[in-house]
């Protein structure tokens, strides 16, 4: 048995060992065994407990498979220490944010991972739904601008990296998305995230002959809304998928008047157009 | 005990402080942000180095009032926060995207 003294010093030269332990060694199989080393460290030093958490969350150091090894060991954790995964997931959105903020190719595959990692945590129960959605339409509505005259830095014209996010995170969760609340929820954001895609394809950057928008990207989102809704039929351009986003909003405010007073609806008019003219 | 739709309903509290200086401790914060009154949890994270220069320190505070909230926003959100070196990072004050809190419990400590 350490002393305390000598548990403090343990921590800069294990670091090696945990780090081997959780971005080489973390496979399916050795979840169990990482998760018991892991309880062996000392939770109660502050420094430990940081710089294992920042661990917990840097999932772009693992394989791109493994992450769902990283959110079962963190779902493991919690069940003996439930802060760490507060402060996990509360990285990981800043994280995302952050992405979203920089957007320098340098964190592209930082990012890609992030996303993965969020969704796989919702699969293994960490947050709920709500949380997901709210990254969902911030990757389509943070920092972008829907008029072609007016383009962000944040997200320039041809930039498809918001598409492939969207795509990364709908793969990784959205089969959950398929009842209740939850399935109404993901129906309305594919018209939203219809809106975007048509948007970005229809933009004067991605001429049919000189420079065609993606196959890639076209496929990716193809195949991540087939999984998902293999009955949905897509719009045809961006008139249709404006006039959907419209008609949507329509039946929402119609809905609405039905149950709230008058001025309360006003006031939510207001925002609701607010958000579509800003680009924040 | 709380149920399942009284937890959905229930405001946004948690609030995060985004966009603070690289070098700020959690020291410094809380002196510059004092009297921090009405809260029950307070978290700070030390700026992510793997960032680079895009590296910033984050603060989580979880009010038990909504007034608190919107008090806290008003004084706080845009403040440019100095760094060691004189830089300012206007901070940005926002809901939690996440709302939980660790939970106050008098679990046993884990046996290892």
């Amino acid at each position: 048995q350490r002393s305390k003294k000598q548990r403090g010093r343990y921590v800069p030269r294990c670091t090696n060992t945990y780090r081997k332990l959780l971005f080489k060694d973390l496979s399916k199989n050795m979840v169990e065994k990482v998760l018991k080393q892991m309880r062996k460290l000392d939770w109660t030093d502050q420094k430990v407990k940081l710089y294992a958490m920042k661990c917990l969350s840097s999932v772009w150091n693992i394989k791109f498979g493994n992450i769902h090894c990283m959110a079962n060991l963190v779902a493991g954790l919690v069940s003996y220490y439930d802060n760490v995964g507060i402060y996990v997931v509360d990285g990981v959105l800043e994280d995302i944010r952050a992405g979203m903020e920089i957007n320098h190719p340098k964190f592209n595959q930082r990012r890609v991972s992030m996303v993965k990692f969020l969704g796989e945590l919702y699969n293994y129960k960490m947050v709920e739904s709500t949380v997901i959605f709210r990254v969902l339409y911030s990757f389509i509505r943070v920092g972008v601008s829907l008029d072609a005259n007016n383009p962000t830095p944040f997200d320039p014209p041809d930039h498809l990296f918001r598409i492939r996010l969207v795509c990364t995170l709908l793969d990784t969760c959205g089969h959950f998305f398929d009842r209740g609340n939850s399935k109404k929820r993901l129906d309305c954001f594919l018209i939203y995230f219809q809106q975007y895609y048509f948007f970005k394809k229809s933009l004067p950057v991605f001429d049919p002959e000189a420079r065609p928008f993606p196959l890639d990207c076209d496929n990716a989102v193809m195949d991540t809304v087939e999984c998902l809704r293999p009955k949905l039929k897509f719009y045809a351009d961006i008139e249709e998928a404006n006039q959907a986003v419209a008609d949507l909003k329509r039946d929402c405010l119609q809905k609405l008047s039905e149950k709230v007073p008058p001025e309360q609806l006003a006031a939510f008019q207001q925002q609701m157009n607010q958000s579509n003219d800003t680009t924040g | 005990t709380v149920t399942v739709k009284q937890q959905k309903d229930a405001p946004m509290l948690k609030v995060v402080i985004r966009c603070l200086p690289p070098t700020l401790t959690e020291e410094e914060f809380l002196k510059l942000v004092e009297p921090l009154t009405g809260h029950d949890f307070f978290n700070f994270f030390n700026a992510d180095s793997s960032l680079g220069q895009y590296a910033c320190s984050r603060a989580y505070i979880n009010f038990l009032k909504q007034s608190d909230v919107v008090n806290f926003r008003d004084k706080w959100d845009g403040f440019p926060f100095k760094d060691t070196n004189g830089k300012e990072y206007p901070a940005v004050v926002e809901l939690a995207p996440y709302q939980k809190i660790p939970k106050r419990s008098n679990r046993k400590p884990d046996p290892r």
